[in-house]
């Protein structure tokens, strides 16, 4: 199960010509999805407008070296989820963070340059499964345990409202993704198989059609913010007070 | 003034929820970020402002008192047991406040249970649960009966 490409199966229904034109469309959702969210809900106007505030507020401009190196510094901390100031959720967030990121570009290198199957490299199917365990670790621990709602205003862990878009329609993709590619390597019932692979491209659909409703948007939001923010400190414009003179702590 | 949250900054971590004597701040069904659900019931402790790690809550006033602009922020440095406000004035005044929080490290403050079972035989004594240790004395002062 973790040598076979799970994608060269589909071949004996779907010509591998089909699967990369549905990748393609659904990269195409990410992107329109987007745009709509982007415009839907007016936030690249209050972006906007929160920028040219802080340039008129800016007590001095930062040079192109600078900007530079606080754009690299805001990579680095999402690299590591470091806005998160518990260690759970970050260690949650990376887990799911980079297994979607495994897990999608080892379906995306799997379905456009190795179609039939017939040569994978095992590092790819096993970087692919690797991606969706990560996903499962990190998704169901938060949705479970870590949930805002769940662990801190009383919410059942079953509870499912839109905020929960993303994550469950995530976790639904990568369940019955794996539960799809078991079957079909351990078990060889062409039906069953094919019913649950329906179900994972149900799933996988409503995923990337639901951005303008979901909070996949996020990951491309939240660096945007962090990076202005980072601006704002750098160049004198943040509204926060300054940092104390001194240190108040006086015992161990 | 009450509290509201700006949701670009808010990570979503709850720590304002639990930390609400009124119980008004919650989590927003939709985009899974704090909000305070009843300004009208807020008590103005500003325990969830100060509570808050991303700084991503602030108090607005009622407009028709403090409309036009005024600004309340503040930063909490728990590691230097501080606490800062920086105030915006409605003519563009600016005012900055530091103020001290506590003279020990944040956390290390235990609780009752982390403490040993105290001797029945102290509940005769005037002192108070731990005390002189508790309170970085060698003793305290008694008055003796003649």
């Amino acid at each position: 199960m973790f040598t076979n490409n799970p994608f060269a199966a589909l071949t004996d229904f779907l010509p591998p010509l089909v699967m990369q034109v549905y990748v393609v469309l659904m990269t195409l959702a990410v992107v329109v999805g987007t745009l709509f969210d982007v415009v839907h809900k007016g936030s690249a106007e209050f972006f906007a407008r929160r920028r040219e505030k802080s340039e008129a507020a800016a007590q001095r401009r930062l040079n192109g070296g600078e900007t530079v190196s606080l754009a690299i510094a805001t990579i680095a901390e999402a690299a590591v989820s470091g806005e998160f100031c518990k260690w759970p959720r970050r260690i949650s967030h990376l887990l799911t963070m980079y297994g979607f990121f495994l897990y999608v570009i080892a379906t995306v290198v799997m379905v456009f340059a190795y179609p039939a199957g017939a040569a994978t490299p095992a590092i790819l199917p096993a970087l692919w499964t690797l991606g969706a365990l990560m996903i499962l670790a990190g998704g169901f621990w938060f949705f479970f345990f870590l949930r805002v709602d769940v662990a801190h205003d009383g919410a059942s862990p079953f509870h499912l409202g839109r905020a929960d878009l993303f994550i469950g329609s995530l976790l639904a993709s990568v369940v019955f993704a794996l539960v799809w590619h078991y079957m079909g390597t351990a078990i060889g019932d062409a039906v069953s198989t094919r019913i649950v692979f329906g179900i994972y491209l149900f799933f996988t659909t409503l995923l990337f059609c639901s951005v303008p409703w979901s909070k996949f948007a996020h990951m491309f939001f939240k660096p945007a913010v962090a990076f202005q923010r980072r601006v704002e400190e750098a160049n004198g414009s943040s509204d926060l007070p300054s940092p104390a003179a001194e240190s108040y702590i006086v015992r161990n | 003034m009450p509290t509201y949250t700006d949701m670009t900054r808010c990570d979503g971590c709850g720590d304002c929820v639990d930390i609400c004597p009124s119980d008004i701040m919650h989590i927003d069904p939709v985009y899974r970020r704090s909000y305070n659900i009843e300004p009208n019931f807020c008590w103005e402790c500003y325990s969830c402002v100060k509570a808050c790690s991303q700084h991503a809550i602030d108090v607005r006033g009622y407009a028709d008192f403090a409309p036009l602009g005024h600004k309340v922020r503040v930063l909490r440095e728990p590691e230097k047991g501080a606490i800062s406000w920086k105030i915006r004035y409605r003519d563009g005044r600016l005012k900055e406040f530091t103020f001290p929080i506590r003279t020990t490290p944040w956390g290390s403050i235990k609780a009752a249970q982390d403490y040993e079972k105290p001797d029945l035989g102290a509940l005769g004594s005037p002192l108070l649960s731990h005390e002189p240790a508790a309170l970085h004395i060698a003793a305290l002062p008694t008055i003796k009966k003649a």
